[in-house]
């Protein structure tokens, strides 16, 4: 693919002539509007369904309630006593401004409980209160579970898309540029590093395993920090292995260099890993977990998806890796590490583009398999969940449709999404 | 060839290890005591006398033993010099974790061992305490702290439970009898406290375990290779076909995993054949007839169905199509029920109509998928320079087609049977919990809720070998069809 480099000819950028080619596809150019669209109701979930209103007079002084429980919720401020705990639909304001569904996903409404039709059977006081969507078994707006069911889905597909392209570059990229033999330490480097690793290992994770455990079970921030600390003795000890390699490379013996066959070890590894079913990994890491979220999902999703990215960027950095200008920078003396970063990845970087985009689809995919499961999900609204809801209410069509008819929706945006890509990047269609 | 099938073959061991060691590691920290869920029995310790427990206790370890998880984990382990080598013959695993917990934080697990024994002895000592109205109460408070002392490592609860014994041992004077036992605790305590070393949890050591570890009974079996034994606690292992027993359903998960393993792969087989039958043809034709508004139809309906959830369309199809409130043109979810003495067409006949609706849902998306490949082999094949000689000196559209044509268009359909194969049996965890088909997604999924580990751990293993298996019949179809790829020598 020589357009890697700048397309001098058409006096464009490369990824401007991507970007043409993208355009020419109708289709894709139109997913890529609803995916931003989806995008910005999941970025704006709160302000367009929530059982407080965005503004509102009450008692002669004037409230934002909705922007105030972001602020609460981040633990800036408090609500008024008299506004805790109460039904914000029974107030009587002097005047207030709802959102466009006046109904938060977890928010019952007595009246409508049983799975109400969004179209007939509603007991409401004006078109304003109406459940657009209907409600499902426990009184639940549909219509605010849909919306807050896209921030859920959309969180998914970009963290563990997040996670997976990080892993999937890193060990790609390890594994397609250095090969097998171009990965050289001197023996002393890479014998302390192995022990040194598992030292690492064993003084950040496992004598720090209760800390860490602890302060999972206080907080997810305390965690957080328990685990930068972790990770920060662990890159301290990597650090003593590799300076006291430096010093020990002066004794001749040690210092013989030795090539580690890393893409042999790395691509053997991938093989083992995509035979393992996908799936049933995940069910597996679930069910030894004690409370397993959402955010455990998203993890699982990036830990077990990364290998196709992986694959991608070795194959093209077996190519890439070839080429004159990586030469001239090996001819230039820069390390082996600085061109692999600085040269060699960002050439690489336009078939992942492809595999995060089908992989956001897949990912928000087996999230919502498995929250039709049952599984992790717990008190938030995501569209499996709805939809699992349909099967306890045989009559309820609108439970069944709409969290479905959302998941293809999203699924098909990004897969088109993906598709685009594919012929954009395709250097046959290049003129 | 079959030297090639060889080395694949071989290949699997280090898969397969490394698949069975990374379910193991998994469920090594699993919450959760499967035996005292076995044991439905009155554990005897409420009203008992200390002979009831030691029963009680007898007949756990003998379920301890029976399960295999008397044992430690791995053939070692990589610890700390605080920990122990031998806390995995506690046989609680609540008390396990106080007493890990609390050799972390004081570093000396001898002297933690002798305050568990001491705390064993004081409870002995209390339920061999006379039992009359007046020492009902305090007998429950002192019930309540031993617990307290089994469950909790913290230095407050643990003075405050020996603080109340003490005091509740000294008003009763019937109870005087424990007094020793407590006193013993008590001083094992102070012994623990006084003589912490915590440094000790920052060397590392290594315990050997030998193949006398889970790890090892569950894949080769602790039983004699070659001999019947008659021991019934020993076990002969994964690889001789004995997959343990299950915690949930109490019977043998080798049992549970024929029974449905036969589902799952009837209708993966079954699935793949409707698949490839139907999509390759359809491919081919879209690919022929390029651009055409058939071939546009063909195109978008295929990544429509391809886009579409199987489990959204499964509940659409039991919502609407199978009685309910709706239509009534398939009948309701499971399986066909039939007489062992009916006709086989009829057995046919009948499954076949259960099974019309998840076939349904477990084909298309993959025939979609399929479909869209061919399209696009068959598509990149058209292009090339020997179809246009073979167009050009006159051959028949159809001759060019399927002779020349589709066995090279092929080897893309074949790569992807590898994993449209894993992919069906992925599916069908939640294809056949929608449609209650008792397979193996079923069970499998079942055992998750469950935390049946033996179950999910064969039904894990299994899934896997059929995936492998799979990679091995594209690999041989593969050279079956393309005949520039030879596997028998470089």
């Amino acid at each position: 693919m020589s357009g890697n480099k700048p397309n001098k000819q058409a006096g464009q950028s490369y990824w401007a002539t991507v970007g043409r080619q993208f355009r020419k596809k109708k289709v894709a150019v139109a997913s890529m509007y609803i995916a931003c669209f989806l995008a910005l109701v999941a970025v704006l979930a709160p302000f367009l369904a929530n059982e407080k209103p965005l503004m509102c007079k009450y008692d002669g002084s004037l409230y934002f309630p909705v922007f105030k429980q972001i602020g609460v919720d981040f633990g800036l401020g408090q609500f008024p006593k008299e506004l805790n705990n109460v039904d914000w639909k029974d107030l009587k304001f002097d005047f207030a401004i709802w959102p466009p569904v006046p109904y938060s996903p977890l928010n019952q409404d007595a009246k409508n409980i049983h799975s109400v039709s969004p179209l007939k059977g509603q007991n409401v006081p004006s078109k304003r209160w109406y459940h657009w969507a209907g409600t499902d078994e426990l009184g639940r707006d549909v219509l605010a579970g849909l919306i807050y069911g896209t921030k859920t889905a959309f969180t998914v597909g970009i963290v563990s898309m997040f996670i997976s392209t990080i892993i999937g570059i890193f060990f790609g990229a390890l594994a397609g540029f250095f090969g097998d033999e171009n990965f050289k330490v001197s023996r002393v480097r890479l014998w302390l590093n192995l022990i040194f690793f598992f030292l690492g290992l064993f003084y950040a994770y496992g004598v720090r395993g209760y800390i860490l455990s602890d302060a999972l079970s206080n907080s997810l921030a305390e965690f957080m920090w328990q685990f930068v600390i972790s990770l920060f003795v662990f890159l301290a000890i990597m650090g003593v292995a590799n300076l006291l390699a430096s010093l020990l490379k002066k004794i001749p013996v040690l210092s013989k260099q030795v090539s580690f066959p890393l893409d042999m070890v790395i691509s053997r590894g991938i093989e083992i890993l995509v035979c393992i079913p996908t799936f049933f990994l995940i069910l597996l890491v679930l069910a030894t977990i004690k409370k397993p979220n959402i955010y455990i999902i998203m993890v699982i999703i990036g830990l077990t998806s990364w290998t196709g990215i992986a694959r991608y960027i070795r194959a093209e950095l077996l190519r890439i890796r070839n080429l004159e200008y990586i030469e001239a920078a090996q001819a230039l003396g820069y390390s082996g590490w600085r061109i692999m970063l600085r040269h060699a990845i960002p050439n690489a970087l336009s078939p992942v583009l492809i595999a995060v985009a089908f992989g956001i689809a897949s990912a928000i995919l087996v999230e919502s398999t498995l929250s039709f499961l049952g599984f992790g999900s717990g008190e938030m609204i995501t569209w499996g969940s709805l939809l699992s809801s349909a099967r306890a209410t045989p009559s309820a069509w609108w439970l069944a449709i709409f969290p479905g008819f959302a998941i293809f929706i999203t699924v098909t945006v990004f897969n088109l999404i993906g598709e685009g890509l594919t012929d954009a990047l395709d250097p046959r269609l290049k003129q | 060839m079959l030297k090639y099938i060889f080395t694949r073959v071989l290949f699997f061991i280090p898969t397969i290890f490394a698949i069975s060691l990374l379910t193991f590691v998994l469920m090594s920290n699993a919450p959760g005591d499967p035996v005292e869920n076995m044991l439905t029995r009155n554990q005897g310790g409420e009203g008992g006398q200390s002979a009831d427990k030691i029963a009680g206790e007898k007949a756990y370890d003998n379920l301890r033993k029976k399960l295999g998880l008397n044992l430690p984990m791995f053939y070692f382990s990589l610890s700390s010099k605080a920990s122990s080598d031998t806390l995995y013959k506690i046989a609680k695993p609540d008390y396990r974790k106080t007493l890990e917990r609390l050799s972390y934080e004081t570093g000396n697990w001898p002297l933690v061992q002798d305050y568990y024994q001491s705390v064993r002895q004081l409870e002995f000592a209390i339920l061999d305490l006379p039992k009359d109205s007046s020492t009902v109460t305090p007998l429950i408070t002192l019930r309540s702290a031993i617990s307290n002392l089994y469950l909790n490592y913290q230095d407050a609860v643990i003075t405050h439970s020996l603080d109340n014994m003490t005091k509740v041992l000294h008003q009763q004077p019937s109870l005087q009898g424990a007094l020793p036992a407590l006193k013993n605790v008590t001083g094992a305590y102070a012994n623990l406290m006084n003589h912490k070393t915590f440094w000790k949890n920052y060397i590392p050591s290594l315990f050997w375990n030998g193949t006398k570890c889970q790890y090892h009974r569950w894949l080769f079996g602790d039983a004699p290779w070659f001999s019947k034994s008659e021991d019934e606690t020993l076990s002969s292992g994964f690889l001789r076909g004995d997959f343990g027993i299950s915690y949930f359903a109490k019977r043998p998960v080798s049992s549970m995993i024929w029974e449905s393993i036969w589902y799952t792969m009837l209708i993966s087989f079954v699935a793949i054949l409707l698949t490839y039958v139907i999509s390759i043809p359809l491919g081919v034709y879209s690919a022929v007839n390029k651009d055409t508004p058939a071939d546009q139809a063909i195109s978008t309906s295929l990544f429509v169905l391809y886009s579409l959830p199987n489990f959204w369309i499964a509940t659409l199809g039991i919502f609407f199509l199978c009685g309910g409130d709706y239509l009534n043109i398939f009948p309701p979810t499971g399986v066909a029920d039939y007489d062992v003495s009916d006709p086989l067409f009829l057995k046919i006949g009948m499954q076949a109509y259960y099974l019309a609706l998840p076939l349904i849902c477990w084909t298309y998306g993959s025939f979609a998928y399929l479909s869209r490949q061919m399209r696009g082999g068959m598509l990149a094949v058209l292009r090339q320079d020997y179809i246009r000689t073979a167009q050009s000196k006159g051959l028949e559209k159809k001759k060019v087609v399927w002779k020349h044509a589709f066995r090279n268009s092929l080897l893309p359909v074949i790569t992807i049977f590898s994993s449209v194969f894993p992919a069906m049996i992925g599916g069908s965890v939640v294809l056949e919990f929608i449609f209650t088909i008792p397979g193996m997604g079923k069970l499998g999924f079942g055992a998750v809720l469950q935390r049946d580990y033996p179950v999910i751990l064969t039904v894990t293993m299994f899934s896997a070998i059929l995936t492998l298996v799979g990679y091995l019949v594209s690999d041989i179809l593969y050279a079956v069809v393309d005949p520039r790829i030879s596997y028998s020598k470089k």
